[in-house]
């Protein structure tokens, strides 16, 4: 894992400023986004990936590449979540501006 | 935390780019991450013994492919790959070098080079024997046809080492170790290489043992050249030592008379047993020829040459006496020298002078056996009588001084018989020939020196 990340900590980096980008825009973003269901298979989709890796049963190159994308994801994932965080806390400091 | 919830499912379309991402990262870094493993990989394995070593990397797992010789160092060297960081997982396609029963190994010698071939145990102890070779047989080529097995006795590279020493000692041959038995053959290079391996195999290592030494040692030569023109008796090739050397340099000097004796001899051991007894007596036989090659090679006795007359060559056919060694084989190659053109009796006369101021005819002390040393003196004499046939000889004996003048005249007139008797024995008629002794009545020197006394001691031939 550690050689993975100092290998490819650009590419996590980009990963991790995307996700910063679109947990920021979420916010405020109008519709519905995903539905449960679907997100509920999205989710099973993930574990199912984990599981192969962790169990190490892809071979070669397509192994590597499960694990590159594992470790690319989680990175976007913590990336939105700050992003949302902070979009929401400064959403909800102009509301009490505004409403003060 | 609801809220997260809510935005989560509005992340969706960030994901598009990511899997870009995603790909471009696959696409441009799958390669330098797979040299990177793979030289890290190869890095580990630096102080591995293995042999036809391969790694090679796909995404990142390793597959390692070598030969190991042991197990422990099959299981160290895929301990070593799974241990560089960001290797997933390791293919074992390792297997144990093959086991040679039984474990041989030969070193052999031609010409031109030396061959190494079957097996080692280590690529390490490989290089070992090469290096052996080179040492061993400075400057000539080493061919290198050793594979790899187990199964090599405890301390094979001293042992193998300790082989190729001796290949150096040898002109062309092969030593072979077959498990723990070692056989040589060959021919030695030097006189005293057979003995020089023979003593240096005793430091083997121990539970080593020599089945066969075939060695052969190169023969060793005597040879001795009468030269007639040059009036020269030149000895050379190889005497065992400093003692047999003198033997056969005084036996030398009693046997022959007149020629000028050239000692090109060299000491060297590897003699066969019986070398002087067999030398000295063939010398004596040379001594009796006109012209002459004797040559001592090994065990065989080879005699060339002239003899004088018919008897003496038939003498020297028939054998080199009683005391020559039965282990030695004798060869004569005899001819007889064409009879010299008759002479007149003054002209004998002359001759028998010359030729016994050269040599005298020896007794042993007080006795009337003639000396065998004088034998080739004798036949000399013979071929002088045969050279005037017509006239009478007087066979005189002398004594000196020494001792009472009846007991001396006697042993001069026996003295004179037993030169007739061996003079009529060889072919001539007894009819010519008077036996007188003189006793000390007529002495040549002064019987107060040893010298002098020596002088007087004679037989002298006189044409009447």
């Amino acid at each position: 894992m550690a050689y993975l990340v100092m290998f490819h900590w650009g590419w996590l980096l980009a990963s991790f400023l995307l996700g910063l980008a679109m947990g920021w825009i979420s916010v405020v973003q109008r519709g519905e986004g995903l539905s449960k269901v679907t997100s509920r298979w999205v989710a099973a989709l993930i574990v199912v990936l984990v599981a192969l890796a962790a169990a190490r049963v892809v071979p070669g190159r397509f192994g590597y590449w499960l694990d590159l994308g594992l470790i690319l994801f989680p990175c976007y994932l913590i990336g939105c979540t700050i992003g949302a965080v902070l979009r929401n806390w400064v959403v909800a400091r102009q509301r009490a501006q505004q409403a003060a | 935390m609801h809220g997260l919830f809510s935005w989560s499912r509005k992340w969706w379309p960030g994901v598009i780019l990511l899997v870009a991402f995603w790909a471009i990262a696959a696409w441009t870094n799958t390669v330098p991450l797979e040299a990177d493993l793979a030289a890290k990989g190869s890095a580990a394995l630096k102080d591995a013994v293995l042999d036809k070593t391969q790694v090679s990397v796909d995404g990142r797992d390793v597959t390692l492919a070598a030969e190991a010789f042991s197990q422990e160092g099959r299981k160290n060297a895929l301990a070593a790959v799974e241990a560089v960081a960001g290797v997933r997982l390791v293919n074992d396609e390792t297997r144990l070098v093959p086991e040679a029963k039984p474990f041989v190994w030969s070193a052999e010698r031609d010409v031109t080079r030396v061959t190494l071939s079957g097996s080692a145990p280590l690529p390490a102890s490989k290089a070992k024997l090469l290096d052996a070779g080179h040492a061993a047989v400075n400057g000539v080529e080493i061919v290198d046809q050793m594979g790899l097995a187990r199964g090599a006795p405890p301390r094979f590279e001293d042992a193998a080492a300790l082989l190729l020493t001796q290949v150096g000692k040898l002109k062309d041959g092969k030593v072979t170790i077959s498990d723990i038995s070692v056989s040589l053959s060959g021919m030695a290079r030097d006189l005293g290489g057979r003995e020089a391996i023979a003593a240096a195999l005793k430091d083997l290592p121990e539970g080593f043992k020599v089945t066969a030494n075939d060695v052969k040692a190169p023969p060793y030569v005597f040879q001795a050249y009468k030269d007639p023109v040059a009036v020269t008796l030149t000895l050379s090739g190889y005497v065992p030592d400093d003692k047999i050397h003198a033997a056969v340099a005084q036996a030398a000097a009693h046997k022959f008379f007149g020629e000028k004796l050239v000692d090109n001899l060299k000491s060297s051991v590897g003699a066969p047993s019986g070398f002087a007894p067999a030398v000295i007596p063939a010398l004596g036989a040379l001594a009796r020829l006109s012209t002459g090659t004797l040559v001592v090679s090994d065990r065989e006795v080879k005699l060339s040459g002239d003899a004088l007359y018919e008897g003496a060559a038939a003498e020297i056919r028939a054998g080199l006496g009683k005391d020559f060694p039965n282990s030695f084989q004798y060869t004569p190659e005899i001819s007889v020298k064409p009879a010299s053109a008759p002479v007149d009796p003054t002209v004998c006369q002359q001759l028998f002078t010359d030729l016994l101021s050269k040599g005298r005819i020896r007794f042993e002390p007080s006795r009337t056996t003639l000396d065998p040393d004088s034998i080739a003196l004798l036949d000399r004499l013979i071929e002088i009588a045969l050279r005037c046939p017509t006239a009478d000889i007087e066979v005189a004996g002398h004594t000196d001084g020494d001792g009472e003048d009846g007991f001396n005249q006697e042993l001069s007139q026996k003295r004179a018989q037993v030169v007739v008797d061996y003079l009529v024995k060889a072919g001539l008629p007894a009819s010519r020939f008077t036996a007188v002794g003189y006793g000390s009545t007529q002495p040549i020197a002064s019987n107060d020196t040893d010298e002098g006394k020596a002088q007087n001691r004679r037989i002298e031939f006189l044409v009447r």
